[in-house]
């Protein structure tokens, strides 16, 4: 069966350090994955390149068997996958709502100008990333860190990405917070969302995720069942640095 | 399309367009020419907005595109014999593709990085006007004996002002569409809009292209209006930051209010005429536009929103 998304032999180097070193993967459909190391292992840079943000110096990425090596970010993010940030860029004097909106947007001008925004789809994603109707008009300057977080995830979503790579969700997030955004991905893998998650909260990605992939200097350390790979001894190792 | 249009602004725009239509009634034939000036300078401005006042992508060189337009249908109509029913469509696509080169570097740099290179685009066409072919353009000199549209101020006052009004209606409105979203979200953030899925290469293509067919258009019929065209006026840096206050201080990112910012200049630099007429009055502007920017950084078009939500408030309110 043709994975969902398929890492092949990526190799990044930034002058002489190899932040991503001939790591090869794949997800499986409607599974969650999760992925961790210490900080600097080379997580995020692994997002950036299957986003088309950082380009790799080899390998292959392929999205449901194609390859999307060459693809610009917009380009794949109509493909069907997507993902949210470490620290949330959201438009800043933008509403709730506007933010959607955009994400909501087909890359098409004409489409653009012709058809108006979809408000019903726009409050729709907000409510049900856990924003209450008071919120919707609200701007990212008087919004919480876990209400920043819940709308990276809103106008993620509303690419209507297939699989969604989720970076550092719960940092910064108080524990109400965490449980929310927790609520909203087993919801979203009920309904066989893919999803590839960086976290360095272990204890609040364990329910979240099926497997695992340990990384620590660009490379893989452990990979399988999500039990099996924290208690691996180089994955301790790597986060706490003793045997 | 979901322009979110309501009754008063019908009401508004209507009001408006009547109550300039009536303007030669009113008003002197001098006052008349300050106002077709101020249309001129309302269609820059419109031009300037589009681009950076929504995108962010700051341009010190408008006159380049507006020289572009300029210079394409004096130098077809004077040399060439060109009509002007050939020469200022000609002169807007020739802007339009002015619009494309200016928009290459665009690609790479942004903030002061791309203002400085859109000055520098400025720069070159001032000093190659004057190099290259100068029995074509005039070289420093420029050219005069143009043809003219219109005769005497009532009819020059109606075609700018037709010109005007329909250039800030169409933008309007299509900066109500999810396209002005998308163009405001550029300068909020270009790395979100990339993962939102949009191209913002396409986006800002588009905004160039337009900010240069609207100054090509005002260009083109603005020397038709003059009859003449000198260089130094033209890509002047006053000119420049004339139509950017006039953008700032009626309220950037919302084409109405440079609208407004232009008559609010025009005339004020008219009437400090009398008393400063050097270049002291730019000094008078520059601290008007300052305390205004204390007050109001959104500009008059912000205060004008607010004393009508405060009119409609107490209407609502009984």
């Amino acid at each position: 069966m043709v994975k969902p998304l398929s890492i092949k032999n990526l190799v990044k180097n930034f002058g002489g350090l190899t932040a991503t070193d001939d790591i090869s993967f794949d997800l499986e459909e409607g599974q969650s994955t999760g992925l961790i190391g210490p900080n600097g292992a080379g997580k995020t840079t692994i997002f950036s390149q299957i986003m088309g943000e950082y380009r790799q110096t080899s390998g292959i990425i392929e999205l449901y068997g194609s390859d999307i090596s060459k693809l610009s970010t917009p380009a794949r993010i109509r493909l069907g996958i997507s993902r949210t940030y470490q620290v949330p860029r959201p438009f800043s004097d933008f509403s709730v709502l506007e933010n959607i909106r955009v994400g909501l947007m087909p890359d098409s001008i004409w489409k653009m100008i012709t058809q108006g925004p979809n408000r019903e789809r726009e409050i729709e994603l907000a409510l049900s990333v856990g924003f209450s109707e008071d919120d919707l008009q609200q701007t990212p300057d008087t919004l919480s860190m876990g209400d920043l977080r819940k709308l990276e995830m809103a106008r993620t979503m509303a690419t209507n990405p297939k699989i969604m790579l989720l970076d550092e969700v719960f940092a910064g997030l108080t524990v109400g917070e965490i449980n929310q955004i927790a609520k909203l991905i087993q919801n979203m893998r009920k309904e066989n969302m893919t999803f590839l998650i960086v976290s360095h909260d272990l204890k609040a990605l364990e329910p979240l995720v099926d497997d695992a992939i340990a990384i620590n200097y660009g490379k893989i350390i452990a990979q399988g069942a999500f039990s099996e790979v924290i208690s691996d001894s180089a994955v301790r190792t790597s986060y706490l640095g003793t045997e | 399309m979901g322009l979110g249009l309501k009754w008063y602004h019908f009401a508004l725009w209507i009001g408006f367009i009547i109550f300039m239509l009536l303007m030669p009634e009113m008003v002197s034939k001098g006052t008349l020419r300050t106002i077709i000036f101020a249309n001129f300078l309302a269609i820059f401005a419109i031009s300037w907005d589009i681009l950076s006042g929504r995108t962010g992508y700051i341009s010190f060189g408008h006159p380049f595109l507006i020289g572009i337009g300029a210079y394409t249908t004096a130098i077809l109509t004077k040399r060439f014999d060109v009509g002007v029913e050939y020469a200022i469509p000609l002169a807007i696509a020739m802007t339009m593709i002015g619009g494309t080169i200016m928009f290459l570097p665009a690609l790479r740099i942004k903030g002061s990085y791309f203002a400085l290179v859109s000055l520098a685009f400025m720069e070159l066409m001032y000093q190659l006007v004057q190099v290259i072919r100068p029995d074509l353009t005039g070289g420093t000199r420029g050219m005069s004996g143009l043809v003219t549209l219109t005769r005497g101020a009532v009819n020059g006052y109606y075609l700018s002002f037709t010109i005007m009004i329909i250039v800030a209606l169409s933008m309007w409105l299509l900066m109500r569409t999810r396209l002005g979203t998308a163009l405001s979200a550029i300068a909020l953030n270009e790395e979100s809009v990339k993962g939102s899925g949009l191209s913002p290469t396409k986006l800002k293509l588009f905004a160039f292209m337009t900010s240069a067919f609207v100054a090509g258009l005002g260009g083109a019929f603005y020397v038709h209006y003059l009859g003449s065209i000198a260089p130094r006026a033209l890509f002047d840096i006053n000119f420049v930051f004339t139509i950017i206050v006039a953008t700032l201080i009626g309220g950037a990112s919302t084409i109405v209010g440079p609208m407004f910012g232009a008559f609010f200049l025009t005339f004020l630099l008219e009437y400090l005429r009398p008393y400063l007429p050097g270049a002291e009055r730019y000094l008078i502007y520059g601290v008007i536009a300052l305390l205004l920017y204390m007050y109001q950084p959104k500009g008059l078009y912000q205060i004008m929103i607010n004393q009508f939500n405060r009119f409609k408030k107490d209407e609502d309110d009984g």
